[in-house]
């Protein structure tokens, strides 16, 4: 849940390389307290596209309490930005489940 | 042994019979939560069958001279939506549970903070486990004013920064009859606030309409109607060009400009609301959006009104403004008709236009 652990994550974790001109930011693995939140952190950060046309994609992914993304973009810049504002995002979610949670049981 | 499974039978029916009676009691009611943030205000609304419980904002104000921006106003929100929320339950005093549906702003607006407050209401729909339903501001607007003023079925003036439409409910559609052709009138009237450094605090509009009571010199600006259309860019160029100059060389004041922009804009408005009317036949206006709150545009539309032997509804600024509780009651109207947004559907929309909606909740 630590934020800071996430970056560093992004960060050391994740791998840059250059593949058919793409640049490609492999995966950001975010491990949540459960299943449940997982699941919902991927509701709540799947629906809205990049705001882009083209140049950037992003792949939203949960398995069991592993949160995945993966990013292929064309510039560094644009790669950038993306993966700042999903940070900021995942955070709001973060923190939105620890004020207001813990999720109702079905 | 026997005694103490009877009792706690007894004990366990009645739970059951007075958490039956309180769901019967909640059934009757339905109660909708809104957020909106779709620009620099961040609001949350709790409304139970028109009545609103709750509707606290924060405004995102930006220094003199300056505007605000996407991913500026979005950390604004994201520093304080959360609070908000807390605010509106506590205001309500109700608990999620009794929450039966969450809304959202879907469009139009900036991208970056329509998303920082939808992604908030789908994390709370999903932990509250509550349908969600995005909503288009404009008809939050539409709703919001119909529900506090009675308007039954009025003559939509819309002017808020984002947006300048004149609309008329026809055949299951919010149609727009005329609307801005380039900028809307409230930015219009913001960014000539900046070209002379009046504050942001609490929005320039308001402190336009003040310094504008004491203007008495109507300085000549372009009318620019188009049909039923307005345009507000050229008016905007022209006051931008000669506003230095002419308070340079003392020919007018900050005060007349104010008062020659807001006499300008403001008939042109009303121009082309009469004309709607006569077209539809109808006999009331309702002004929505933030710049309906203006006094002045609200006494030049009862002017004309009056002419014509119709009637002028408007909102103070609790309402006017962006704000939750519209987001919640058009979320009402469209959870009763039996609508509501998927999640993977929930995607924002920067463009979204008022006529896209189709309303399932009027005759």
């Amino acid at each position: 849940m630590e934020l800071r652990n996430i970056e560093m994550a992004a960060r050391g974790g994740g791998e840059d390389c250059k593949k058919e001109d793409k640049l490609e930011f492999r995966v950001l693995h975010v491990p949540l307290p459960s299943e449940r939140e997982a699941s919902i952190a991927l509701g709540s950060l799947a629906p809205d596209r990049e705001p882009r046309k083209g140049g950037i994609t992003k792949e939203l992914s949960a398995l069991g309490n592993v949160l995945s993304v993966r990013w292929t973009a064309d510039e560094a810049r644009i790669l950038r930005v993306s993966v700042g504002s999903f940070l900021d995002n995942l955070a709001l979610v973060l923190e939105t489940m620890e004020q207001f949670g813990p999720s109702v049981p079905l | 042994m026997v005694n103490k499974s009877v009792k706690t039978r007894s004990c366990s029916v009645a739970t059951v019979s007075l958490s039956i009676m309180t769901k019967k009691g909640d059934d009757n009611m339905t109660v909708v939560i809104g957020f909106e943030g779709s620009a620099n205000k961040i609001g949350v609304g709790i409304v139970r069958d028109g009545e609103v419980l709750a509707n606290p904002r924060r405004t995102y104000i930006t220094p003199p001279g300056q505007g605000f921006l996407p991913s500026e106003t979005s950390k604004h929100h994201r520093g304080v939506i959360l609070t908000v929320l807390r605010e509106a339950l506590q205001q309500a005093a109700l608990k999620p549970a009794d929450i039966d549906c969450v809304a959202y702003t879907k469009g139009p607006g900036m991208g970056a903070p329509l998303v920082t407050v939808a992604i908030v209401a789908r994390t709370v729909a999903q932990l509250w486990r509550k349908p969600l339903l995005g909503v288009n501001h404009c008809i939050g607007h539409i709703e919001m004013g119909r529900l506090i003023t009675h308007a039954n079925n009025p003559t939509v003036l819309y002017v808020s920064g984002g947006n300048t439409q004149v609309i008329a409910y026809s055949e299951k559609r919010y149609r727009i009859f005329g609307e801005t052709i380039d900028i809307a009138v409230g930015n219009c009237l913001d960014r000539f606030a900046r070209v002379i450094k009046i504050s942001n605090d609490p929005s320039p509009g308001y402190n336009i309409e003040q310094m504008a009571k004491k203007g008495s010199q109507y300085v000549e600006l372009p009318y620019t109607v188009k049909g039923m259309d307005v345009s507000f860019s050229g008016i905007l160029s022209y006051i931008e060009e000669v506003a230095h100059k002419m308070l340079g060389s003392g020919q007018c004041t900050a005060e007349d400009l104010c008062f020659s922009l807001q006499e300008t804009l403001f008939a042109m408005l009303v121009e082309i609301t009469e004309r709607a009317m006569a077209h539809c036949s109808s006999q009331e206006v309702l002004i929505v959006g933030g710049v309906g709150c203006n006094l002045r545009l609200q006494e030049m539309m009862r002017i004309m009104c009056m002419e014509r032997g119709a009637k002028v509804f408007a909102t103070d600024e609790r309402f006017c403004v962006d704000n939750g509780a519209m987001i919640a009651q058009a979320g009402w109207e469209m959870f009763r008709a039996g609508q509501l947004t998927d999640l993977a559907d929930s995607w924002i929309t920067q463009r979204y236009r008022t006529d896209e909606v189709e309303v399932t909740w009027r005759d």
